[in-house]
């Protein structure tokens, strides 16, 4: 075969590969989509119409209004964390991830293919979730680019630390150990539900420490134009992170962890 | 080499150690020519399976080299080398989130062939293997001997010029035996290079032009079956077979 030939093939494996991650998302969509974006409709329901009324502003922005960046951020980290972490590891675990880990692909391309389907759902679930906020509360989008970048950053970072932890894992209960203590208490301490000018020291430095707080910040600053410290820091830390990840999952892949021994 | 035209497989002094020192793997040498109907016959632990995941870059060797019709499996070459590859696993893992037609498509399209062409081909090896009524079931829900059919389905989709069967007959009942040996007797006609491995000797006697017998990771004899039974004095392959690494 010619390298063109070998290119081509292997461009080939990667949309295959995508196709069938997204196709997986879409399939499974009372799963992957309809509970994260639910909740968040409950959240919005709860906190912001139910409660939001005894709450004060928070830096002019009326409650129910303020938790809706965070909320949306909130849902597109842990799907895209709990898409490909468990993608992957089903796929290790019952052995079929050898079928595409034999073919022509490279790290590179196993890592698209499958960095794709938890993009995609997050993305979604981050969409719809805006939608479904919308019917409750009314908000505008300030900053689109920054929004956007927010989102995909956060989509990106968390997809790829799932394929970290999906590649790493040994059972089940090591990925629920780190979505539930992990990733959920910085999703919880990370400003969705609040801003930070409201807390005392030392939880504002800490909060500084939590890498969430960035992602919430840069969508807060993308939908309401409000923002606790500098946009650029926020959207750099969170495209940063992305970056970090996506580097964490390939090295990870170019060495076969958990697929090649 | 034979008059310039590389084997379909050749290892040389390939070596793989696991975790607490056990060598799986200890410089093994082996050729397999293009076209042949190739047995590679052991004990369980004796290097089979490690080889062979060697072979299609699921294994990482810790030393030697391995080519598949002169392309390196390991390096910038390995897709070339994985794209001549067929490799049909001892244990039956297969996608369950997907139908089974879509399963065969998409094991094409993993291995560089178009969407059209990927889905006509999965289309003739439903029709070929007998599981055209499957195409829209799931493999969870097929009974093992289909499960076992899909699975030398796969690896023949994308038309490779080297399949490796590993133990492709385990735990199958006599009729499915035969179908499956119809099946591979069938590709070997048309040229196909087949590795095998198995621990049903007379299979091996009943397919295999050249066989070689592994031992603590290494040959330890090779030859057509008729020639090996003559050098070692033995009426059955099998009796060859208690010689070289029976207990």
């Amino acid at each position: 075969m010619t390298t063109a030939e070998i290119r081509r093939a292997r461009r080939r494996g990667t949309a295959a590969l995508a196709e069938r991650e997204v196709l997986r998302v879409l399939r499974l969509w009372n799963q992957t989509i309809a509970p994260s974006v639910v909740s968040a409709a409950l959240f919005i329901v709860v906190f912001g119409v139910a409660l939001g009324a005894s709450i004060r502003l928070i830096d002019g922005v009326p409650y129910e209004r303020f938790i809706v960046p965070g909320l949306v951020l909130m849902g597109v980290a842990t799907s895209a964390f709990g898409n490909t972490a468990t993608s992957i590891f089903q796929a290790r675990n019952d052995g079929f991830i050898e079928d595409p880990a034999s073919s022509p692909m490279t790290a590179t391309q196993l890592l698209l293919g499958y960095l794709s389907g938890g993009v995609v759902r997050s993305l979604l679930i981050g969409a719809l979730t805006l939608a479904a906020a919308r019917v409750f509360v009314s908000y505008p989008v300030e900053h689109p680019a920054v929004l956007a970048a927010a989102l995909a950053g956060t989509s990106v970072a968390f997809s790829a630390l799932g394929i970290v932890v999906g590649l790493y894992s040994t059972g089940w209960d090591q990925q629920n150990v780190v979505g539930n203590l992990v990733i959920q208490p910085l999703v919880f301490l990370g400003g969705v539900f609040y801003s930070i000018d409201a807390l005392g020291q030392p939880w504002r430095a800490l909060t500084h420490a939590d890498p969430i707080f960035y992602m919430v910040v840069a969508a807060r600053h993308g939908m309401l134009g409000a923002s606790e410290i500098d946009p650029r820091l926020s959207v750099g830390v969170t495209l940063g992170l992305a970056v970090a990840m996506l580097g964490w999952a390939w090295v990870t892949f170019v060495r076969g962890v958990g697929i090649r021994t | 080499m034979i008059d310039g035209t590389p084997p379909a497989l050749l290892c040389e002094g390939v070596r793989k150690s696991f975790a607490g020192g056990v060598d799986a793997l200890a410089g093994l040498d082996l050729s397999v020519p293009e076209g042949s109907f190739f047995g590679l016959l052991g004990p369980n632990g004796a290097g089979k399976t490690t080889l062979i995941r060697s072979v299609v870059g699921l294994t990482r060797p810790g030393a030697g080299s391995i080519s598949v019709f002169g392309a390196a499996a390991w390096g910038d070459s390995a897709g070339a080398a994985r794209q001549s590859i067929g490799y049909a696993p001892q244990d039956v893992a297969l996608d369950r989130f997907v139908p089974v037609r879509e399963l065969l498509s998409l094991h094409g399209r993993y291995f560089g062939m178009s969407r059209r062409d990927a889905a006509g081909r999965a289309d003739e090896m439903l029709r070929a293997f007998d599981l055209s009524g499957k195409a829209t079931a799931y493999a969870h829900q097929l009974s093992g001997g289909m499960r076992r059919r899909l699975l030398l389905a796969r690896a023949l989709l994308h038309r490779p010029r080297l399949v490796i069967l590993d133990e492709p007959t385990a735990g199958v009942d006599l009729e499915l035996r035969h179908d499956l040996w119809d099946y591979i007797r069938a590709l070997h006609a048309d040229g196909t290079t087949i590795l095998l491995t198995t621990h049903y000797l007379e299979e091996a006697e009943a397919l295999c032009e050249r066989v070689a017998f592994i031992r603590s990771g290494r040959i330890v004899a090779e030859g057509a079956p008729p020639d090996l039974r003559a050098q070692f004095g033995a009426t059955r392959l099998e009796d060859v077979y208690l010689q070289l690494v029976g207990r």
